[in-house]
């Protein structure tokens, strides 16, 4: 063959057609399509946020897309980043290959990424409507954010000089710092939600009177009554109840509390008293009475491990039966042994211990407070929500219930019918279903600090997270790269299923039909 | 498992080709372009590509195509291998592309021939196990116990398989390597390490072949990651006629039945024949594990 032949050769290469011009996707029975399952952290999760959804969107450097996602289950990731106690992450089906994936960490980041970035945005459109929400606290507020967006006036009115509620005068400011929550105020504040601070519904201004003024009322006044145990001398000077105790720390007032400290109880709110009042200058003996065993203990086992690590000091089994003062000042508690019997506290009246103390802070539940209602006496159409409702819960509890409030409002002005409460969803894709052995180069990689990194480790579990298996397992090259999301091509997928069957987060199958 | 692949890189593969779906030559072809890039031509000698690559003026390929008789692969990729040097093009890689009857039966006297004479191009054989493109006749590559049109039920294929890498081992060639497709970082890889040597390579891709093997063709991937799981089809490299190098070794292997069994091609195999083959996967194991020596 002569050097022209082959030049000649080339020449009718460069007249060939791609096969593109053939639409292979006229064979197709099948089609892929994704199919999502819910995963374990979605499943553990308060709020049912779309965690691995979000997690992708950050994998992918999409901060805008990832918060898009968040904020339809969670205003608020900033907030919930710091005081979650994050259930999600206890089932991570990553466990079993590594460690679970740092969704806490996440969350703060994705939260403080759009308290960065997310200049105030007026709702797109403003519609007829005033509400007025009662509680400033995570429900009031979680309500107060989808209700604005959805164009409403909202105000939001607070009985404190500070708005916030729980997350102002409740959680210590070493589990929220307390600029992140201003700037979420603020950014409220900015985007259109008006605040009435020093305003105590029920008894500065009766609950009628709301009626009167807005169309929807949403009452979120929560759990913000101390329980007070009715022991002999609980009335002494040094006898705090939790809430009052960490309202005043909170409020940076300067306590008078001594050394030593005792705080009964074992719930969070204990513990937020135990390392609140080690944090107070001059104090430092710091003990927590708990009536049952540590590990009957209700509050977050990290929190406990750090509250001993700051050198508080747990006491087991007792429970108190009397208080001692001199001159009206508290000296000591005197305590029974106590344990549990099935479901009931047997207390052991012939033990006796006695614990010198001149601070003690009872940390023995909340309650409703119905004060709000004041003295109403005219039928109204109540929506409430948080704790107010479920008694003493967990923040992310009560933002779900300020938006579920917040979409029922909308409803009934719009005169739709309400959200309908669908059960949660259960079966989370399991450990042994994902298909694991399809995915090239996947190895055990523990926490990574770079948060694209950590989000890569995310194994979808039901969600797609652009692993792009089926991308590389398509043999006809149909599955197209996206900013490094996977778009399927239609005009040539075949429909063998391949991707269906290997990908490895389960997040596809296969449909009859186009 | 498997290692680490880059994912997106440029494809040389067109869609629109008329491979069927779930095709394990297309995955394969798909890969080993990405793996040798732009500069290449590829020879397709008769077989499932002939069709695949598309009637001109359509090409499935991002490269010249030249397609020819088929016991004649060998001796065109050594032609084209010259008549590229005599213009001075060295560094374009020639790849001779032949299903299992253009390398283990017909073809073999001309891959023979070539392998001898160490001429300096890549030749592939993506075996599917038969003659799937002229209606699934039994080739000297179709293992023992499958069903074919030449050997219908109760007819079986009696002999075993053909050891194509022992005989192509023989022939001393600077490079040859298994490799398949629910591995494509190994496969990418032994391609870039082929297109580095000078000389003649051999690198044999199982493929399987949804309607061929009677199995679904969202199979194919788990198929070709079951034939290695189970040594049935154990990936390896072999250097000058040297002895083995396994590249993947599974840890535990697994039973030969897994993989029988999503292919109705075995399906009426009785009890006694599944462990005969179950036998014969073992002793070529533990006789390769001998050759390869401790890793």
């Amino acid at each position: 063959m002569n050097g022209e032949q082959i030049l000649e050769m080339e020449k009718i290469y460069l007249n060939v057609v791609p096969s593109t011009a053939n639409k292979t996707g006229e064979w197709r029975l099948l089609t892929p399509t994704r199919k999502e399952k819910i995963s374990p952290c979605r499943q553990g999760c308060p709020l049912g946020g779309e965690i691995p959804a979000w997690l992708n969107a950050i994998k992918r450097n999409n901060w805008a897309e990832a918060w898009e996602i968040m904020q339809r289950k969670n205003p608020f990731p900033a907030i919930t980043g710091q005081v979650c106690f994050h259930p999600c992450t206890a089932e991570c089906n990553r466990r079993n290959l590594d460690e679970a994936i740092n969704i806490p960490a996440m969350e703060r980041a994705l939260g403080l990424w759009r308290l960065q970035n997310c200049r105030p945005a007026a709702p797109p459109r403003r519609v007829e409507g005033k509400i007025a929400v009662v509680g400033s606290g995570p429900a009031g507020l979680s309500c107060a954010y989808y209700l604005n967006r959805a164009g409403y006036r909202v105000t939001v009115i607070e009985r404190a000089p500070v708005a916030g509620g729980l997350l102002a005068l409740g959680i210590p400011s070493y589990r929220l710092p307390r600029e992140i929550l201003q700037q979420e105020l603020q950014l409220l504040q900015e985007e259109g939600v008006q605040f009435v601070l020093n305003c105590s519904v029920g008894r500065d201004m009766e609950i009628s009177r709301l009626y009167d003024d807005y169309d929807q009322v949403f009452l979120a006044t929560g759990a913000a009554l101390s329980r007070m145990p009715s022991l002999p001398g609980v009335k002494l000077n040094g006898v705090w109840s939790a809430l009052d105790f960490l309202q005043q720390v909170n409020l940076g007032r300067t306590l008078e509390i001594q050394n030593p400290v005792a705080v009964v109880g074992g719930g969070n709110a204990a513990i937020d008293a135990a390392r609140s009042a080690m944090r107070i200058k001059g104090i430092d003996r710091v003990t927590v009475l708990y009536r049952r065993t540590k590990e009957e203990m209700p509050a977050d086992p990290e929190e406990v491990a750090a509250a001993a690590a700051e050198g508080v000091q747990f006491v087991f089994n007792v429970t108190p039966r009397e208080l001692k003062g001199e001159q009206g000042r508290l000296v000591e508690a005197i305590l029974n042994r106590s344990h549990t019997s099935g479901e009931k506290l047997i207390i052991d009246r012939d033990t006796e211990l006695r614990i010198y103390c001149k601070t003690l802070i009872f940390a023995v539940g909340q309650e409703r407070d119905w004060s709000v209602f004041g003295t109403l006496h005219r039928e109204i159409r109540l929506c409430a929500g948080g704790d107010l409702i479920s008694g003493p819960a967990a923040v992310p509890q009560a933002i779900q219930a300020g938006r579920i409030a917040a979409e029922a409002l909308a409803a009934q002005l719009e005169g739709k019918p309400g959200p309908d409460p669908s059960p949660p969803e259960s079966g989370a894709v399991t450990f042994e279903e994902l298909h694991l052995a399809a995915w090239p180069g996947l190895a055990a990689r523990g926490r990574q600090e770079d948060p694209s990194a950590e989000a890569e480790r995310c194994l979808g579990c039901g969600t797609c997270n652009s692993c792009g298996i089926c991308y590389l397992f398509c043999p006809d090259v149909a599955v197209t790269p996206d900013q490094g999301r996977y778009l399927f091509d239609l005009n040539f997928c075949k429909g063998c299923g391949i991707c269906a069957r290997e990908c490895p987060a389960r997040a596809l199958m296969m449909e009859g039909g186009w | 498992m498997n290692s680490k692949i880059n994912f997106i890189q440029p494809e040389y593969l067109h869609s629109g080709h008329y491979a069927c779906p779930g095709c394990g030559a297309a995955l394969a072809v798909r890969y080993l372009a990405r793996a040798l890039g732009p500069d290449l031509v590829v020879v397709i000698t008769a077989s499932c590509w002939s069709i695949i690559a598309g009637m001109p003026p359509l090409s499935a390929l991002k490269c010249p195509i030249l397609h020819c008789p088929f016991p004649s692969a060998g001796a065109v990729g050594s032609g084209l291998r010259r008549g590229l040097d005599l213009r001075g093009k060295h560094s374009t890689t020639v790849l001779v592309l032949a299903g299992d009857g253009g390398t283990f039966d017909i073809g073999l006297q001309a891959l023979s021939g070539a392998a001898q004479r160490n001429e300096n191009f890549i030749f592939v054989c993506y075996d599917n196990e038969a003659y799937m493109n002229t209606g699934i006749q039994t080739s000297s590559a179709t293992p023992f116990g499958a069903h074919t049109t030449t050997a219908p039920y109760p007819l079986f294929k009696k002999g075993a398989k053909k050891d194509i890498m022992h005989i192509m081992a023989a022939h001393g060639i600077p490079y040859a390597a298994t490799a398949t497709v629910a591995f494509p970082g190994d496969l990418e890889q032994k391609f870039r390490r082929a297109r580095q040597i000078e000389g003649f390579r051999f690198i044999h891709i199982l493929s399987p072949c949804p309607p061929g093997w009677g199995a679904d063709s969202a199979d194919t991937v788990e198929l070709s990651r079951l034939a290695v799981e189970t040594g049935f089809f154990p990936l390896m490299e072999i250097f000058e006629g040297g002895a083995p190098v396994l590249t993947y070794r599974p840890e535990k292997r697994v039973p030969l039945e897994q993989y029988l069994k999503l292919q109705r091609r075995f399906r009426p195999l009785e009890l006694q024949q599944i462990e005969t083959l179950q036998q014969g996967v073992d002793e070529e194991w533990e006789r390769l594990l001998k050759a390869a020596g401790p890793v």
